[in-house]
């Protein structure tokens, strides 16, 4: 099957699990309970918002070559921060915790501030599905020898080590097909790996016994800092 | 004063108390690691009678585990799991006598209908995109009684 076809049937099964899950949520909820109605809005709202999401990634990631995204020097922790304040509830609502660690003192790194937003949002998203209940992930941001590493690090199964070693070849050039790891197709892994190739930047995985660190390391940018 | 001698109403209602608030039955596994999905077919269990013991498992190896303590009535199953699948579930509790008997309900988004899972003690295959509550009440109400 030709690369094309297999992502088309990737992002078709990635779109399915959250639609299937809308609907049964729809189908379970009691209109006469004023807290379940609630409860489940807000679930609607959060399973449809991070599938808007996703939709809106795949259309950047098939446009990278049209010249919309320009490179420009971006406050790499206010994007964390932006990251964070978003996906604090989602976190909340599946009993996990993200908590932030800055150490880096260049402020400034040379990306494209709504691609740097998808990679670092797709790496938490990432930690909420994969880390255990009640574990607190880390988003770290940090210098490394001209570079700035951002990296998410959460507690839950080691990373397979045939993604691994695609990632740390920088051969994923294409969602891996769906049965190679349940319930995700890696597509989000994917788009993450375009658009940091996409400015330049390293992305990669640390596997760990009792979880993984997914990093991107973006070129520090010499402009002077007003943040 | 009292006697200290528990009367007949007081006995039944000590009873129904106890009925009420700790399950009788045994429990009913649900194995997803779609923990909204999961707790929507929770959700919809506890509506068909609300003493059932609903046990949620993220994976294979927590419901392995489990299976030494609490003899489920009916297990809930996906196929597609983070580490051991569904099928290295079924493959395992087919080999001991006193899980083989276990009534499993598939809930899938794979398409499993061509295959014949009778030998698994596959009762049921509910689409994850096209399954109702009703159709898990059916289920419930069969087995658990």
């Amino acid at each position: 099957m030709n690369l094309e076809v297999n992502g088309i049937l990737v992002a078709a099964h990635e779109m399915k699990a959250p639609l299937a899950l809308m609907r049964q949520l729809a189908l379970c909820l009691d209109p006469e309970d004023p807290n379940e109605v609630r409860e489940y809005q807000q679930r609607l709202i959060s399973v449809s918002e991070r599938t808007l999401k996703q939709v809106s990634d795949l259309s950047k990631a098939a446009r990278l070559e049209d010249g919309l995204f320009e490179m420009e020097p971006v406050a790499v922790r206010n994007v964390c921060d932006e990251v964070e304040s978003e996906l604090n509830s989602l976190f909340r609502l599946n009993s996990k915790k993200l908590e932030l660690k800055y150490t880096n003192k260049s402020r400034l790194v040379i990306a494209n501030h709504d691609l740097l937003y998808s990679i670092i949002y797709n790496f938490c998203v990432n930690a909420i599905k994969y880390s255990t209940a009640n574990s607190i992930s880390r988003l770290v941001v940090k210098d490394q020898k001209g570079h700035v590493r951002v990296s998410v690090r959460d507690f839950g199964p080691a990373l397979p080590t045939k993604i691994y070693k695609k990632l740390a070849t920088n051969s994923l050039n294409a969602p891996v097909d769906i049965s190679f790891r349940p319930d995700s197709s890696g597509l989000g892994l994917f788009i993450a790996t375009k658009f940091a190739n996409f400015m330049h930047a390293n992305i990669g995985a640390i596997r760990h016994r009792d979880g993984t660190s997914f990093y991107v390391e973006l070129p520090i940018s010499n402009q002077a800092s007003l943040f | 004063m009292t006697s200290g001698k528990v009367t007949k109403t007081e006995q039944n209602q000590n009873e129904f108390r106890a009925r009420s608030e700790f399950p009788t039955k045994s429990p009913i596994f649900i194995i997803d690691d779609d923990e909204m999905f999961a707790d929507c077919i929770k959700k919809t269990i506890k509506k068909v009678d609300k003493n059932l013991e609903v046990i949620m498992f993220k994976n294979i190896i927590d419901a392995m585990n489990s299976l030494d303590e609490n003899l489920p009535s009916l297990i809930f199953l996906d196929i597609l799991l983070p580490g051991p699948d569904g099928f290295t579930f079924l493959n395992e509790i087919m080999s001991y006598p006193d899980t083989s008997k276990i009534p499993i309900i598939l809930i899938t988004s794979l398409n499993l209908e061509k295959f014949d899972l009778k030998v698994y003690g596959i009762k049921g295959i509910l689409k994850k995109d096209k399954m109702k509550p009703e159709e898990i009440k059916v289920y419930v109400e069969r087995y658990t009684n």
